[in-house]
């Protein structure tokens, strides 16, 4: 489904990605780890095509389509979503108008029928009942004066509502006390399907142990290196970042 | 005589042609003090960003040429069309100004319902004119030129089921106008009334409209005002607003400049009396090669009393916008709390804004804020909406609405909210573009 060959991409004058190389198939989900500062975010904002990430080498397919060339409502609108790290606030449009208006974009380009309100509203409704959320938040402003939990929670509504075939979650776990944390990985566990997958970016194994990954991948200097299942999170989580940067030198 | 100042030759004259009435002696010492100094330039620092000379050029054109003849009091066809239609939009007890000439048949539309406690009179037929203030060389102009000065009262058991509406309409069919506009509105001790004060424009021509507006708030008393302002292409309008605040007074004002070419708006509030609060919010969007000028005055004068007030502008093209806001809290104003911010969103590199809030504060015991902003759209969250699936120009009207809401949602008169609507998302079709 998504097909990473040898991605390189900077940031003003700092390259951040040096040839990353990743393949994730339908039903998976892989997880992406690394410390602060290897690359993480990088590689989830150049997928969903952020302006400020220029690509200096390499490929990034999806469904067999060059990503690269997509304006970021293109690849939304065929099923990429990135769940962000720092959802943005945004005052004055509320956060039901936006939900609908990002299905309907979606739907239209999948020659579907655009939702009414009604139905839009008991779809929504039914999901923010999975992730234990505070229906009024439907009818604030995007994000505005959410506190961290519920902004990540309207991260995982939004996919919910959306049902991308490929969702990138960046550090959804950062700052998550434990309900939260509960509530957004069962949000992502219901998502789990053949036909989905999910990457989940994270500096720590925590979420890991309520989503389980199928792959754990070890993001270093831009670059993977080193793969493996989920004990290689745990075993992250005990030796450290280092232990595999020095295992991969040796 | 240069191009740039009125003929007061012809002011005179144009003077002498108005119907003999209670209003003449007051015109006739209001163009002597007018000749003195004629229009102010940019030369003034309240005006340095203003040009009024194309204002000036159609004022000498209209006082050569339409003066002698002007006549008529009924207001055109045209101008009734586009009355009854902004009628058909908002409800109000609406009272029709057509180039400064006040509609007798929407006086007496009014008169026949019997409002209790509600009078609106045009006085140029009354026996007692009463002395109008404020000094500067506009408001000279307008009373020099003034057909009709509207009176409203607004009694202490006075109860409207809507708004008292003032719809103020240049008709510049076939000819440049002229108009002077002028209202006073008296509210009694613990009276309250929400007013709309609407702008609109029709014919070929150019026209010019000096309006003047003051109110009057006795103790107690509560005005919720909304004024807007959807002009032509090819208008010009120098608006003053004045407010004397009572004790214990409350005032929400909102302003919605929406047209006109070249437009500048003074609003002046007076805290003479402890325990007023006036509330000022105002947006402004500008494309093309308009120009809006805002400046705002609130004296300040004893505390404690509250003033709080937002300016938003949005501007493309070469439009060029000015926002001047002062509060001044004068020696003694204890408890005074004074707040202002004006932030502008400029679509285009060539749209300009010159943007001062100033505070001069001479007591000690006070609250003051301001600040102002000028920029682009936030990338981060245009990313964020693209990121979801809407198209870039989409996201981009989305944001840009969302930064105008803000003060719809600050307007006081509730039920002019979606016409109000419905003219800035007109507005910025035009200037940021149409949805893909």
């Amino acid at each position: 489904m998504l097909e990473i060959r040898d991605l390189k991409a900077r940031i003003g004058d700092t390259e951040i990605l040096t040839g990353l190389t990743l393949t994730v198939d339908a039903g998976e989900v892989h997880a992406i780890m690394g410390p602060n500062g290897s690359g993480k975010s990088t590689l989830a904002m150049v997928i969903a095509g952020h302006q400020d990430y220029v690509v200096t080498g390499g490929s990034v397919h999806y469904m067999g389509q060059d990503l690269l060339g997509m304006d970021p409502e293109e690849r939304a609108r065929i099923g990429v979503f990135l769940g962000f790290q720092y959802p943005v606030e945004i005052a004055g449009v509320n956060n039901a108008y936006l939900l609908k208006a990002a299905l309907n974009a979606k739907r239209r380009t999948a020659g579907e029928p655009e939702v009414d309100a009604f139905e839009f509203l008991k779809l929504a409704r039914e999901k923010m009942k999975l992730l234990d959320m505070d229906q009024a938040l439907l009818n604030r402003g995007v994000n505005e004066g959410f506190s961290g939990g519920e902004k990540k929670r309207n991260e995982i509504l939004q996919m919910a509502v959306l049902e991308p075939r490929l969702a990138i979650l960046d550090e959804t776990d950062s700052g998550l006390d434990i309900d939260a944390l509960r509530a957004v990985a069962q949000g992502v566990n219901s998502l789990r399907d053949p036909e989905r997958a999910i990457v989940l970016v994270t500096h720590y194994q925590r979420l890991l142990d309520y989503v389980e990954p199928d792959y754990v991948h070890v993001l270093s200097g831009g670059r993977i290196i080193r793969s493996g299942d989920k004990s290689l999170a745990l075993q992250l989580e005990e030796k450290g970042y280092e232990w595999v940067r020095e295992a991969v030198n040796a | 005589m240069s191009a740039s100042a009125i003929d007061t030759g012809l002011l005179e004259r144009a003077v002498r042609n108005l119907p003999g009435d209670s209003l003449t002696a007051l015109r006739k010492e209001a163009a002597a003090r007018f000749a003195e100094t004629g229009f102010p330039t940019t030369r003034h620092e309240d005006w340095r960003y203003t040009n009024l000379a194309p204002a000036i050029e159609l004022s000498n054109l209209w006082l050569r040429e339409s003066a002698p003849v002007v006549a008529d009091a009924r207001p055109s066809d045209v101008a009734r069309k586009l009355a009854a239609d902004i009628a058909g939009r908002i409800e109000a007890h609406w009272i029709v100004v057509a180039n400064g000439v006040v509609d007798n048949e929407s006086l007496a539309r009014l008169e026949d319902q019997a409002l209790a406690g509600f009078r609106a009179v045009s006085v140029a037929g009354d026996s007692a004119p009463r002395p109008t203030t404020g000094d500067e060389p506009m408001t000279r102009f307008n009373t020099a030129l003034l057909r009709d000065l509207l009176h409203i009262t607004i009694g202490a058991d006075c109860n409207l089921d809507k708004p008292v509406g003032l719809l103020l309409i240049d008709d510049a069919d076939g000819a440049v106008t002229l108009s002077q506009a002028r209202a006073i509105v008296d509210v009694a001790p613990n009276a309250s009334v929400e007013f709309i004060e609407y702008h609109a424009s029709t014919g070929d021509h150019s026209s010019f409209a000096n309006v003047v507006i003051e109110l009057h708030l006795a103790s107690g008393s509560a005005v919720d005002y909304v004024r807007i302002q959807d002009r032509d292409e090819a208008h010009y309008q120098v608006g003053r607003m004045m407010a004397d605040m009572g004790r214990d007074t409350t005032l929400r004002h909102a302003a919605f400049d929406l047209g006109g070419a070249l437009v500048r708006n003074d609003v002046s509030i007076d805290l003479a009396h402890p325990g007023a609060s006036v509330e000022l919010y105002g947006l402004y969007l500008a494309s093309g090669t308009q120009h809006i000028d805002n400046h705002t005055r609130v004296d300040h004068r004893v505390g404690p009393a509250t003033s709080n007030e937002e300016y938003r502008g949005i501007l493309s093209d070469r439009a060029r916008c000015v926002f001047n806001g002062k509060a001044i809290v004068q020696k003694g104003a204890d408890g005074t709390d004074a707040r202002q911010a004006n932030h502008n969103l400029l679509l285009s590199a060539k749209a300009e804004v010159d943007t001062k809030p100033e505070l001069e504060i001479y007591a000690d015991d006070v609250k003051c804020s301001h600040g102002a902003t000028v920029g682009q759209l936030d990338k981060n969250a245009l990313f964020y909406l693209r990121s979801r699936g809407l198209d870039r120009e989409y996201a981009a009207k989305v944001l840009t609405r969302a930064f105008a809401a803000a003060i719809v949602a600050r307007s006081p008169v509730r039920n002019a909210n979606s016409h109000i609507e419905a003219l800035i998302d007109e507005r910025l079709q035009v200037i940021v573009g149409d949805p893909a």
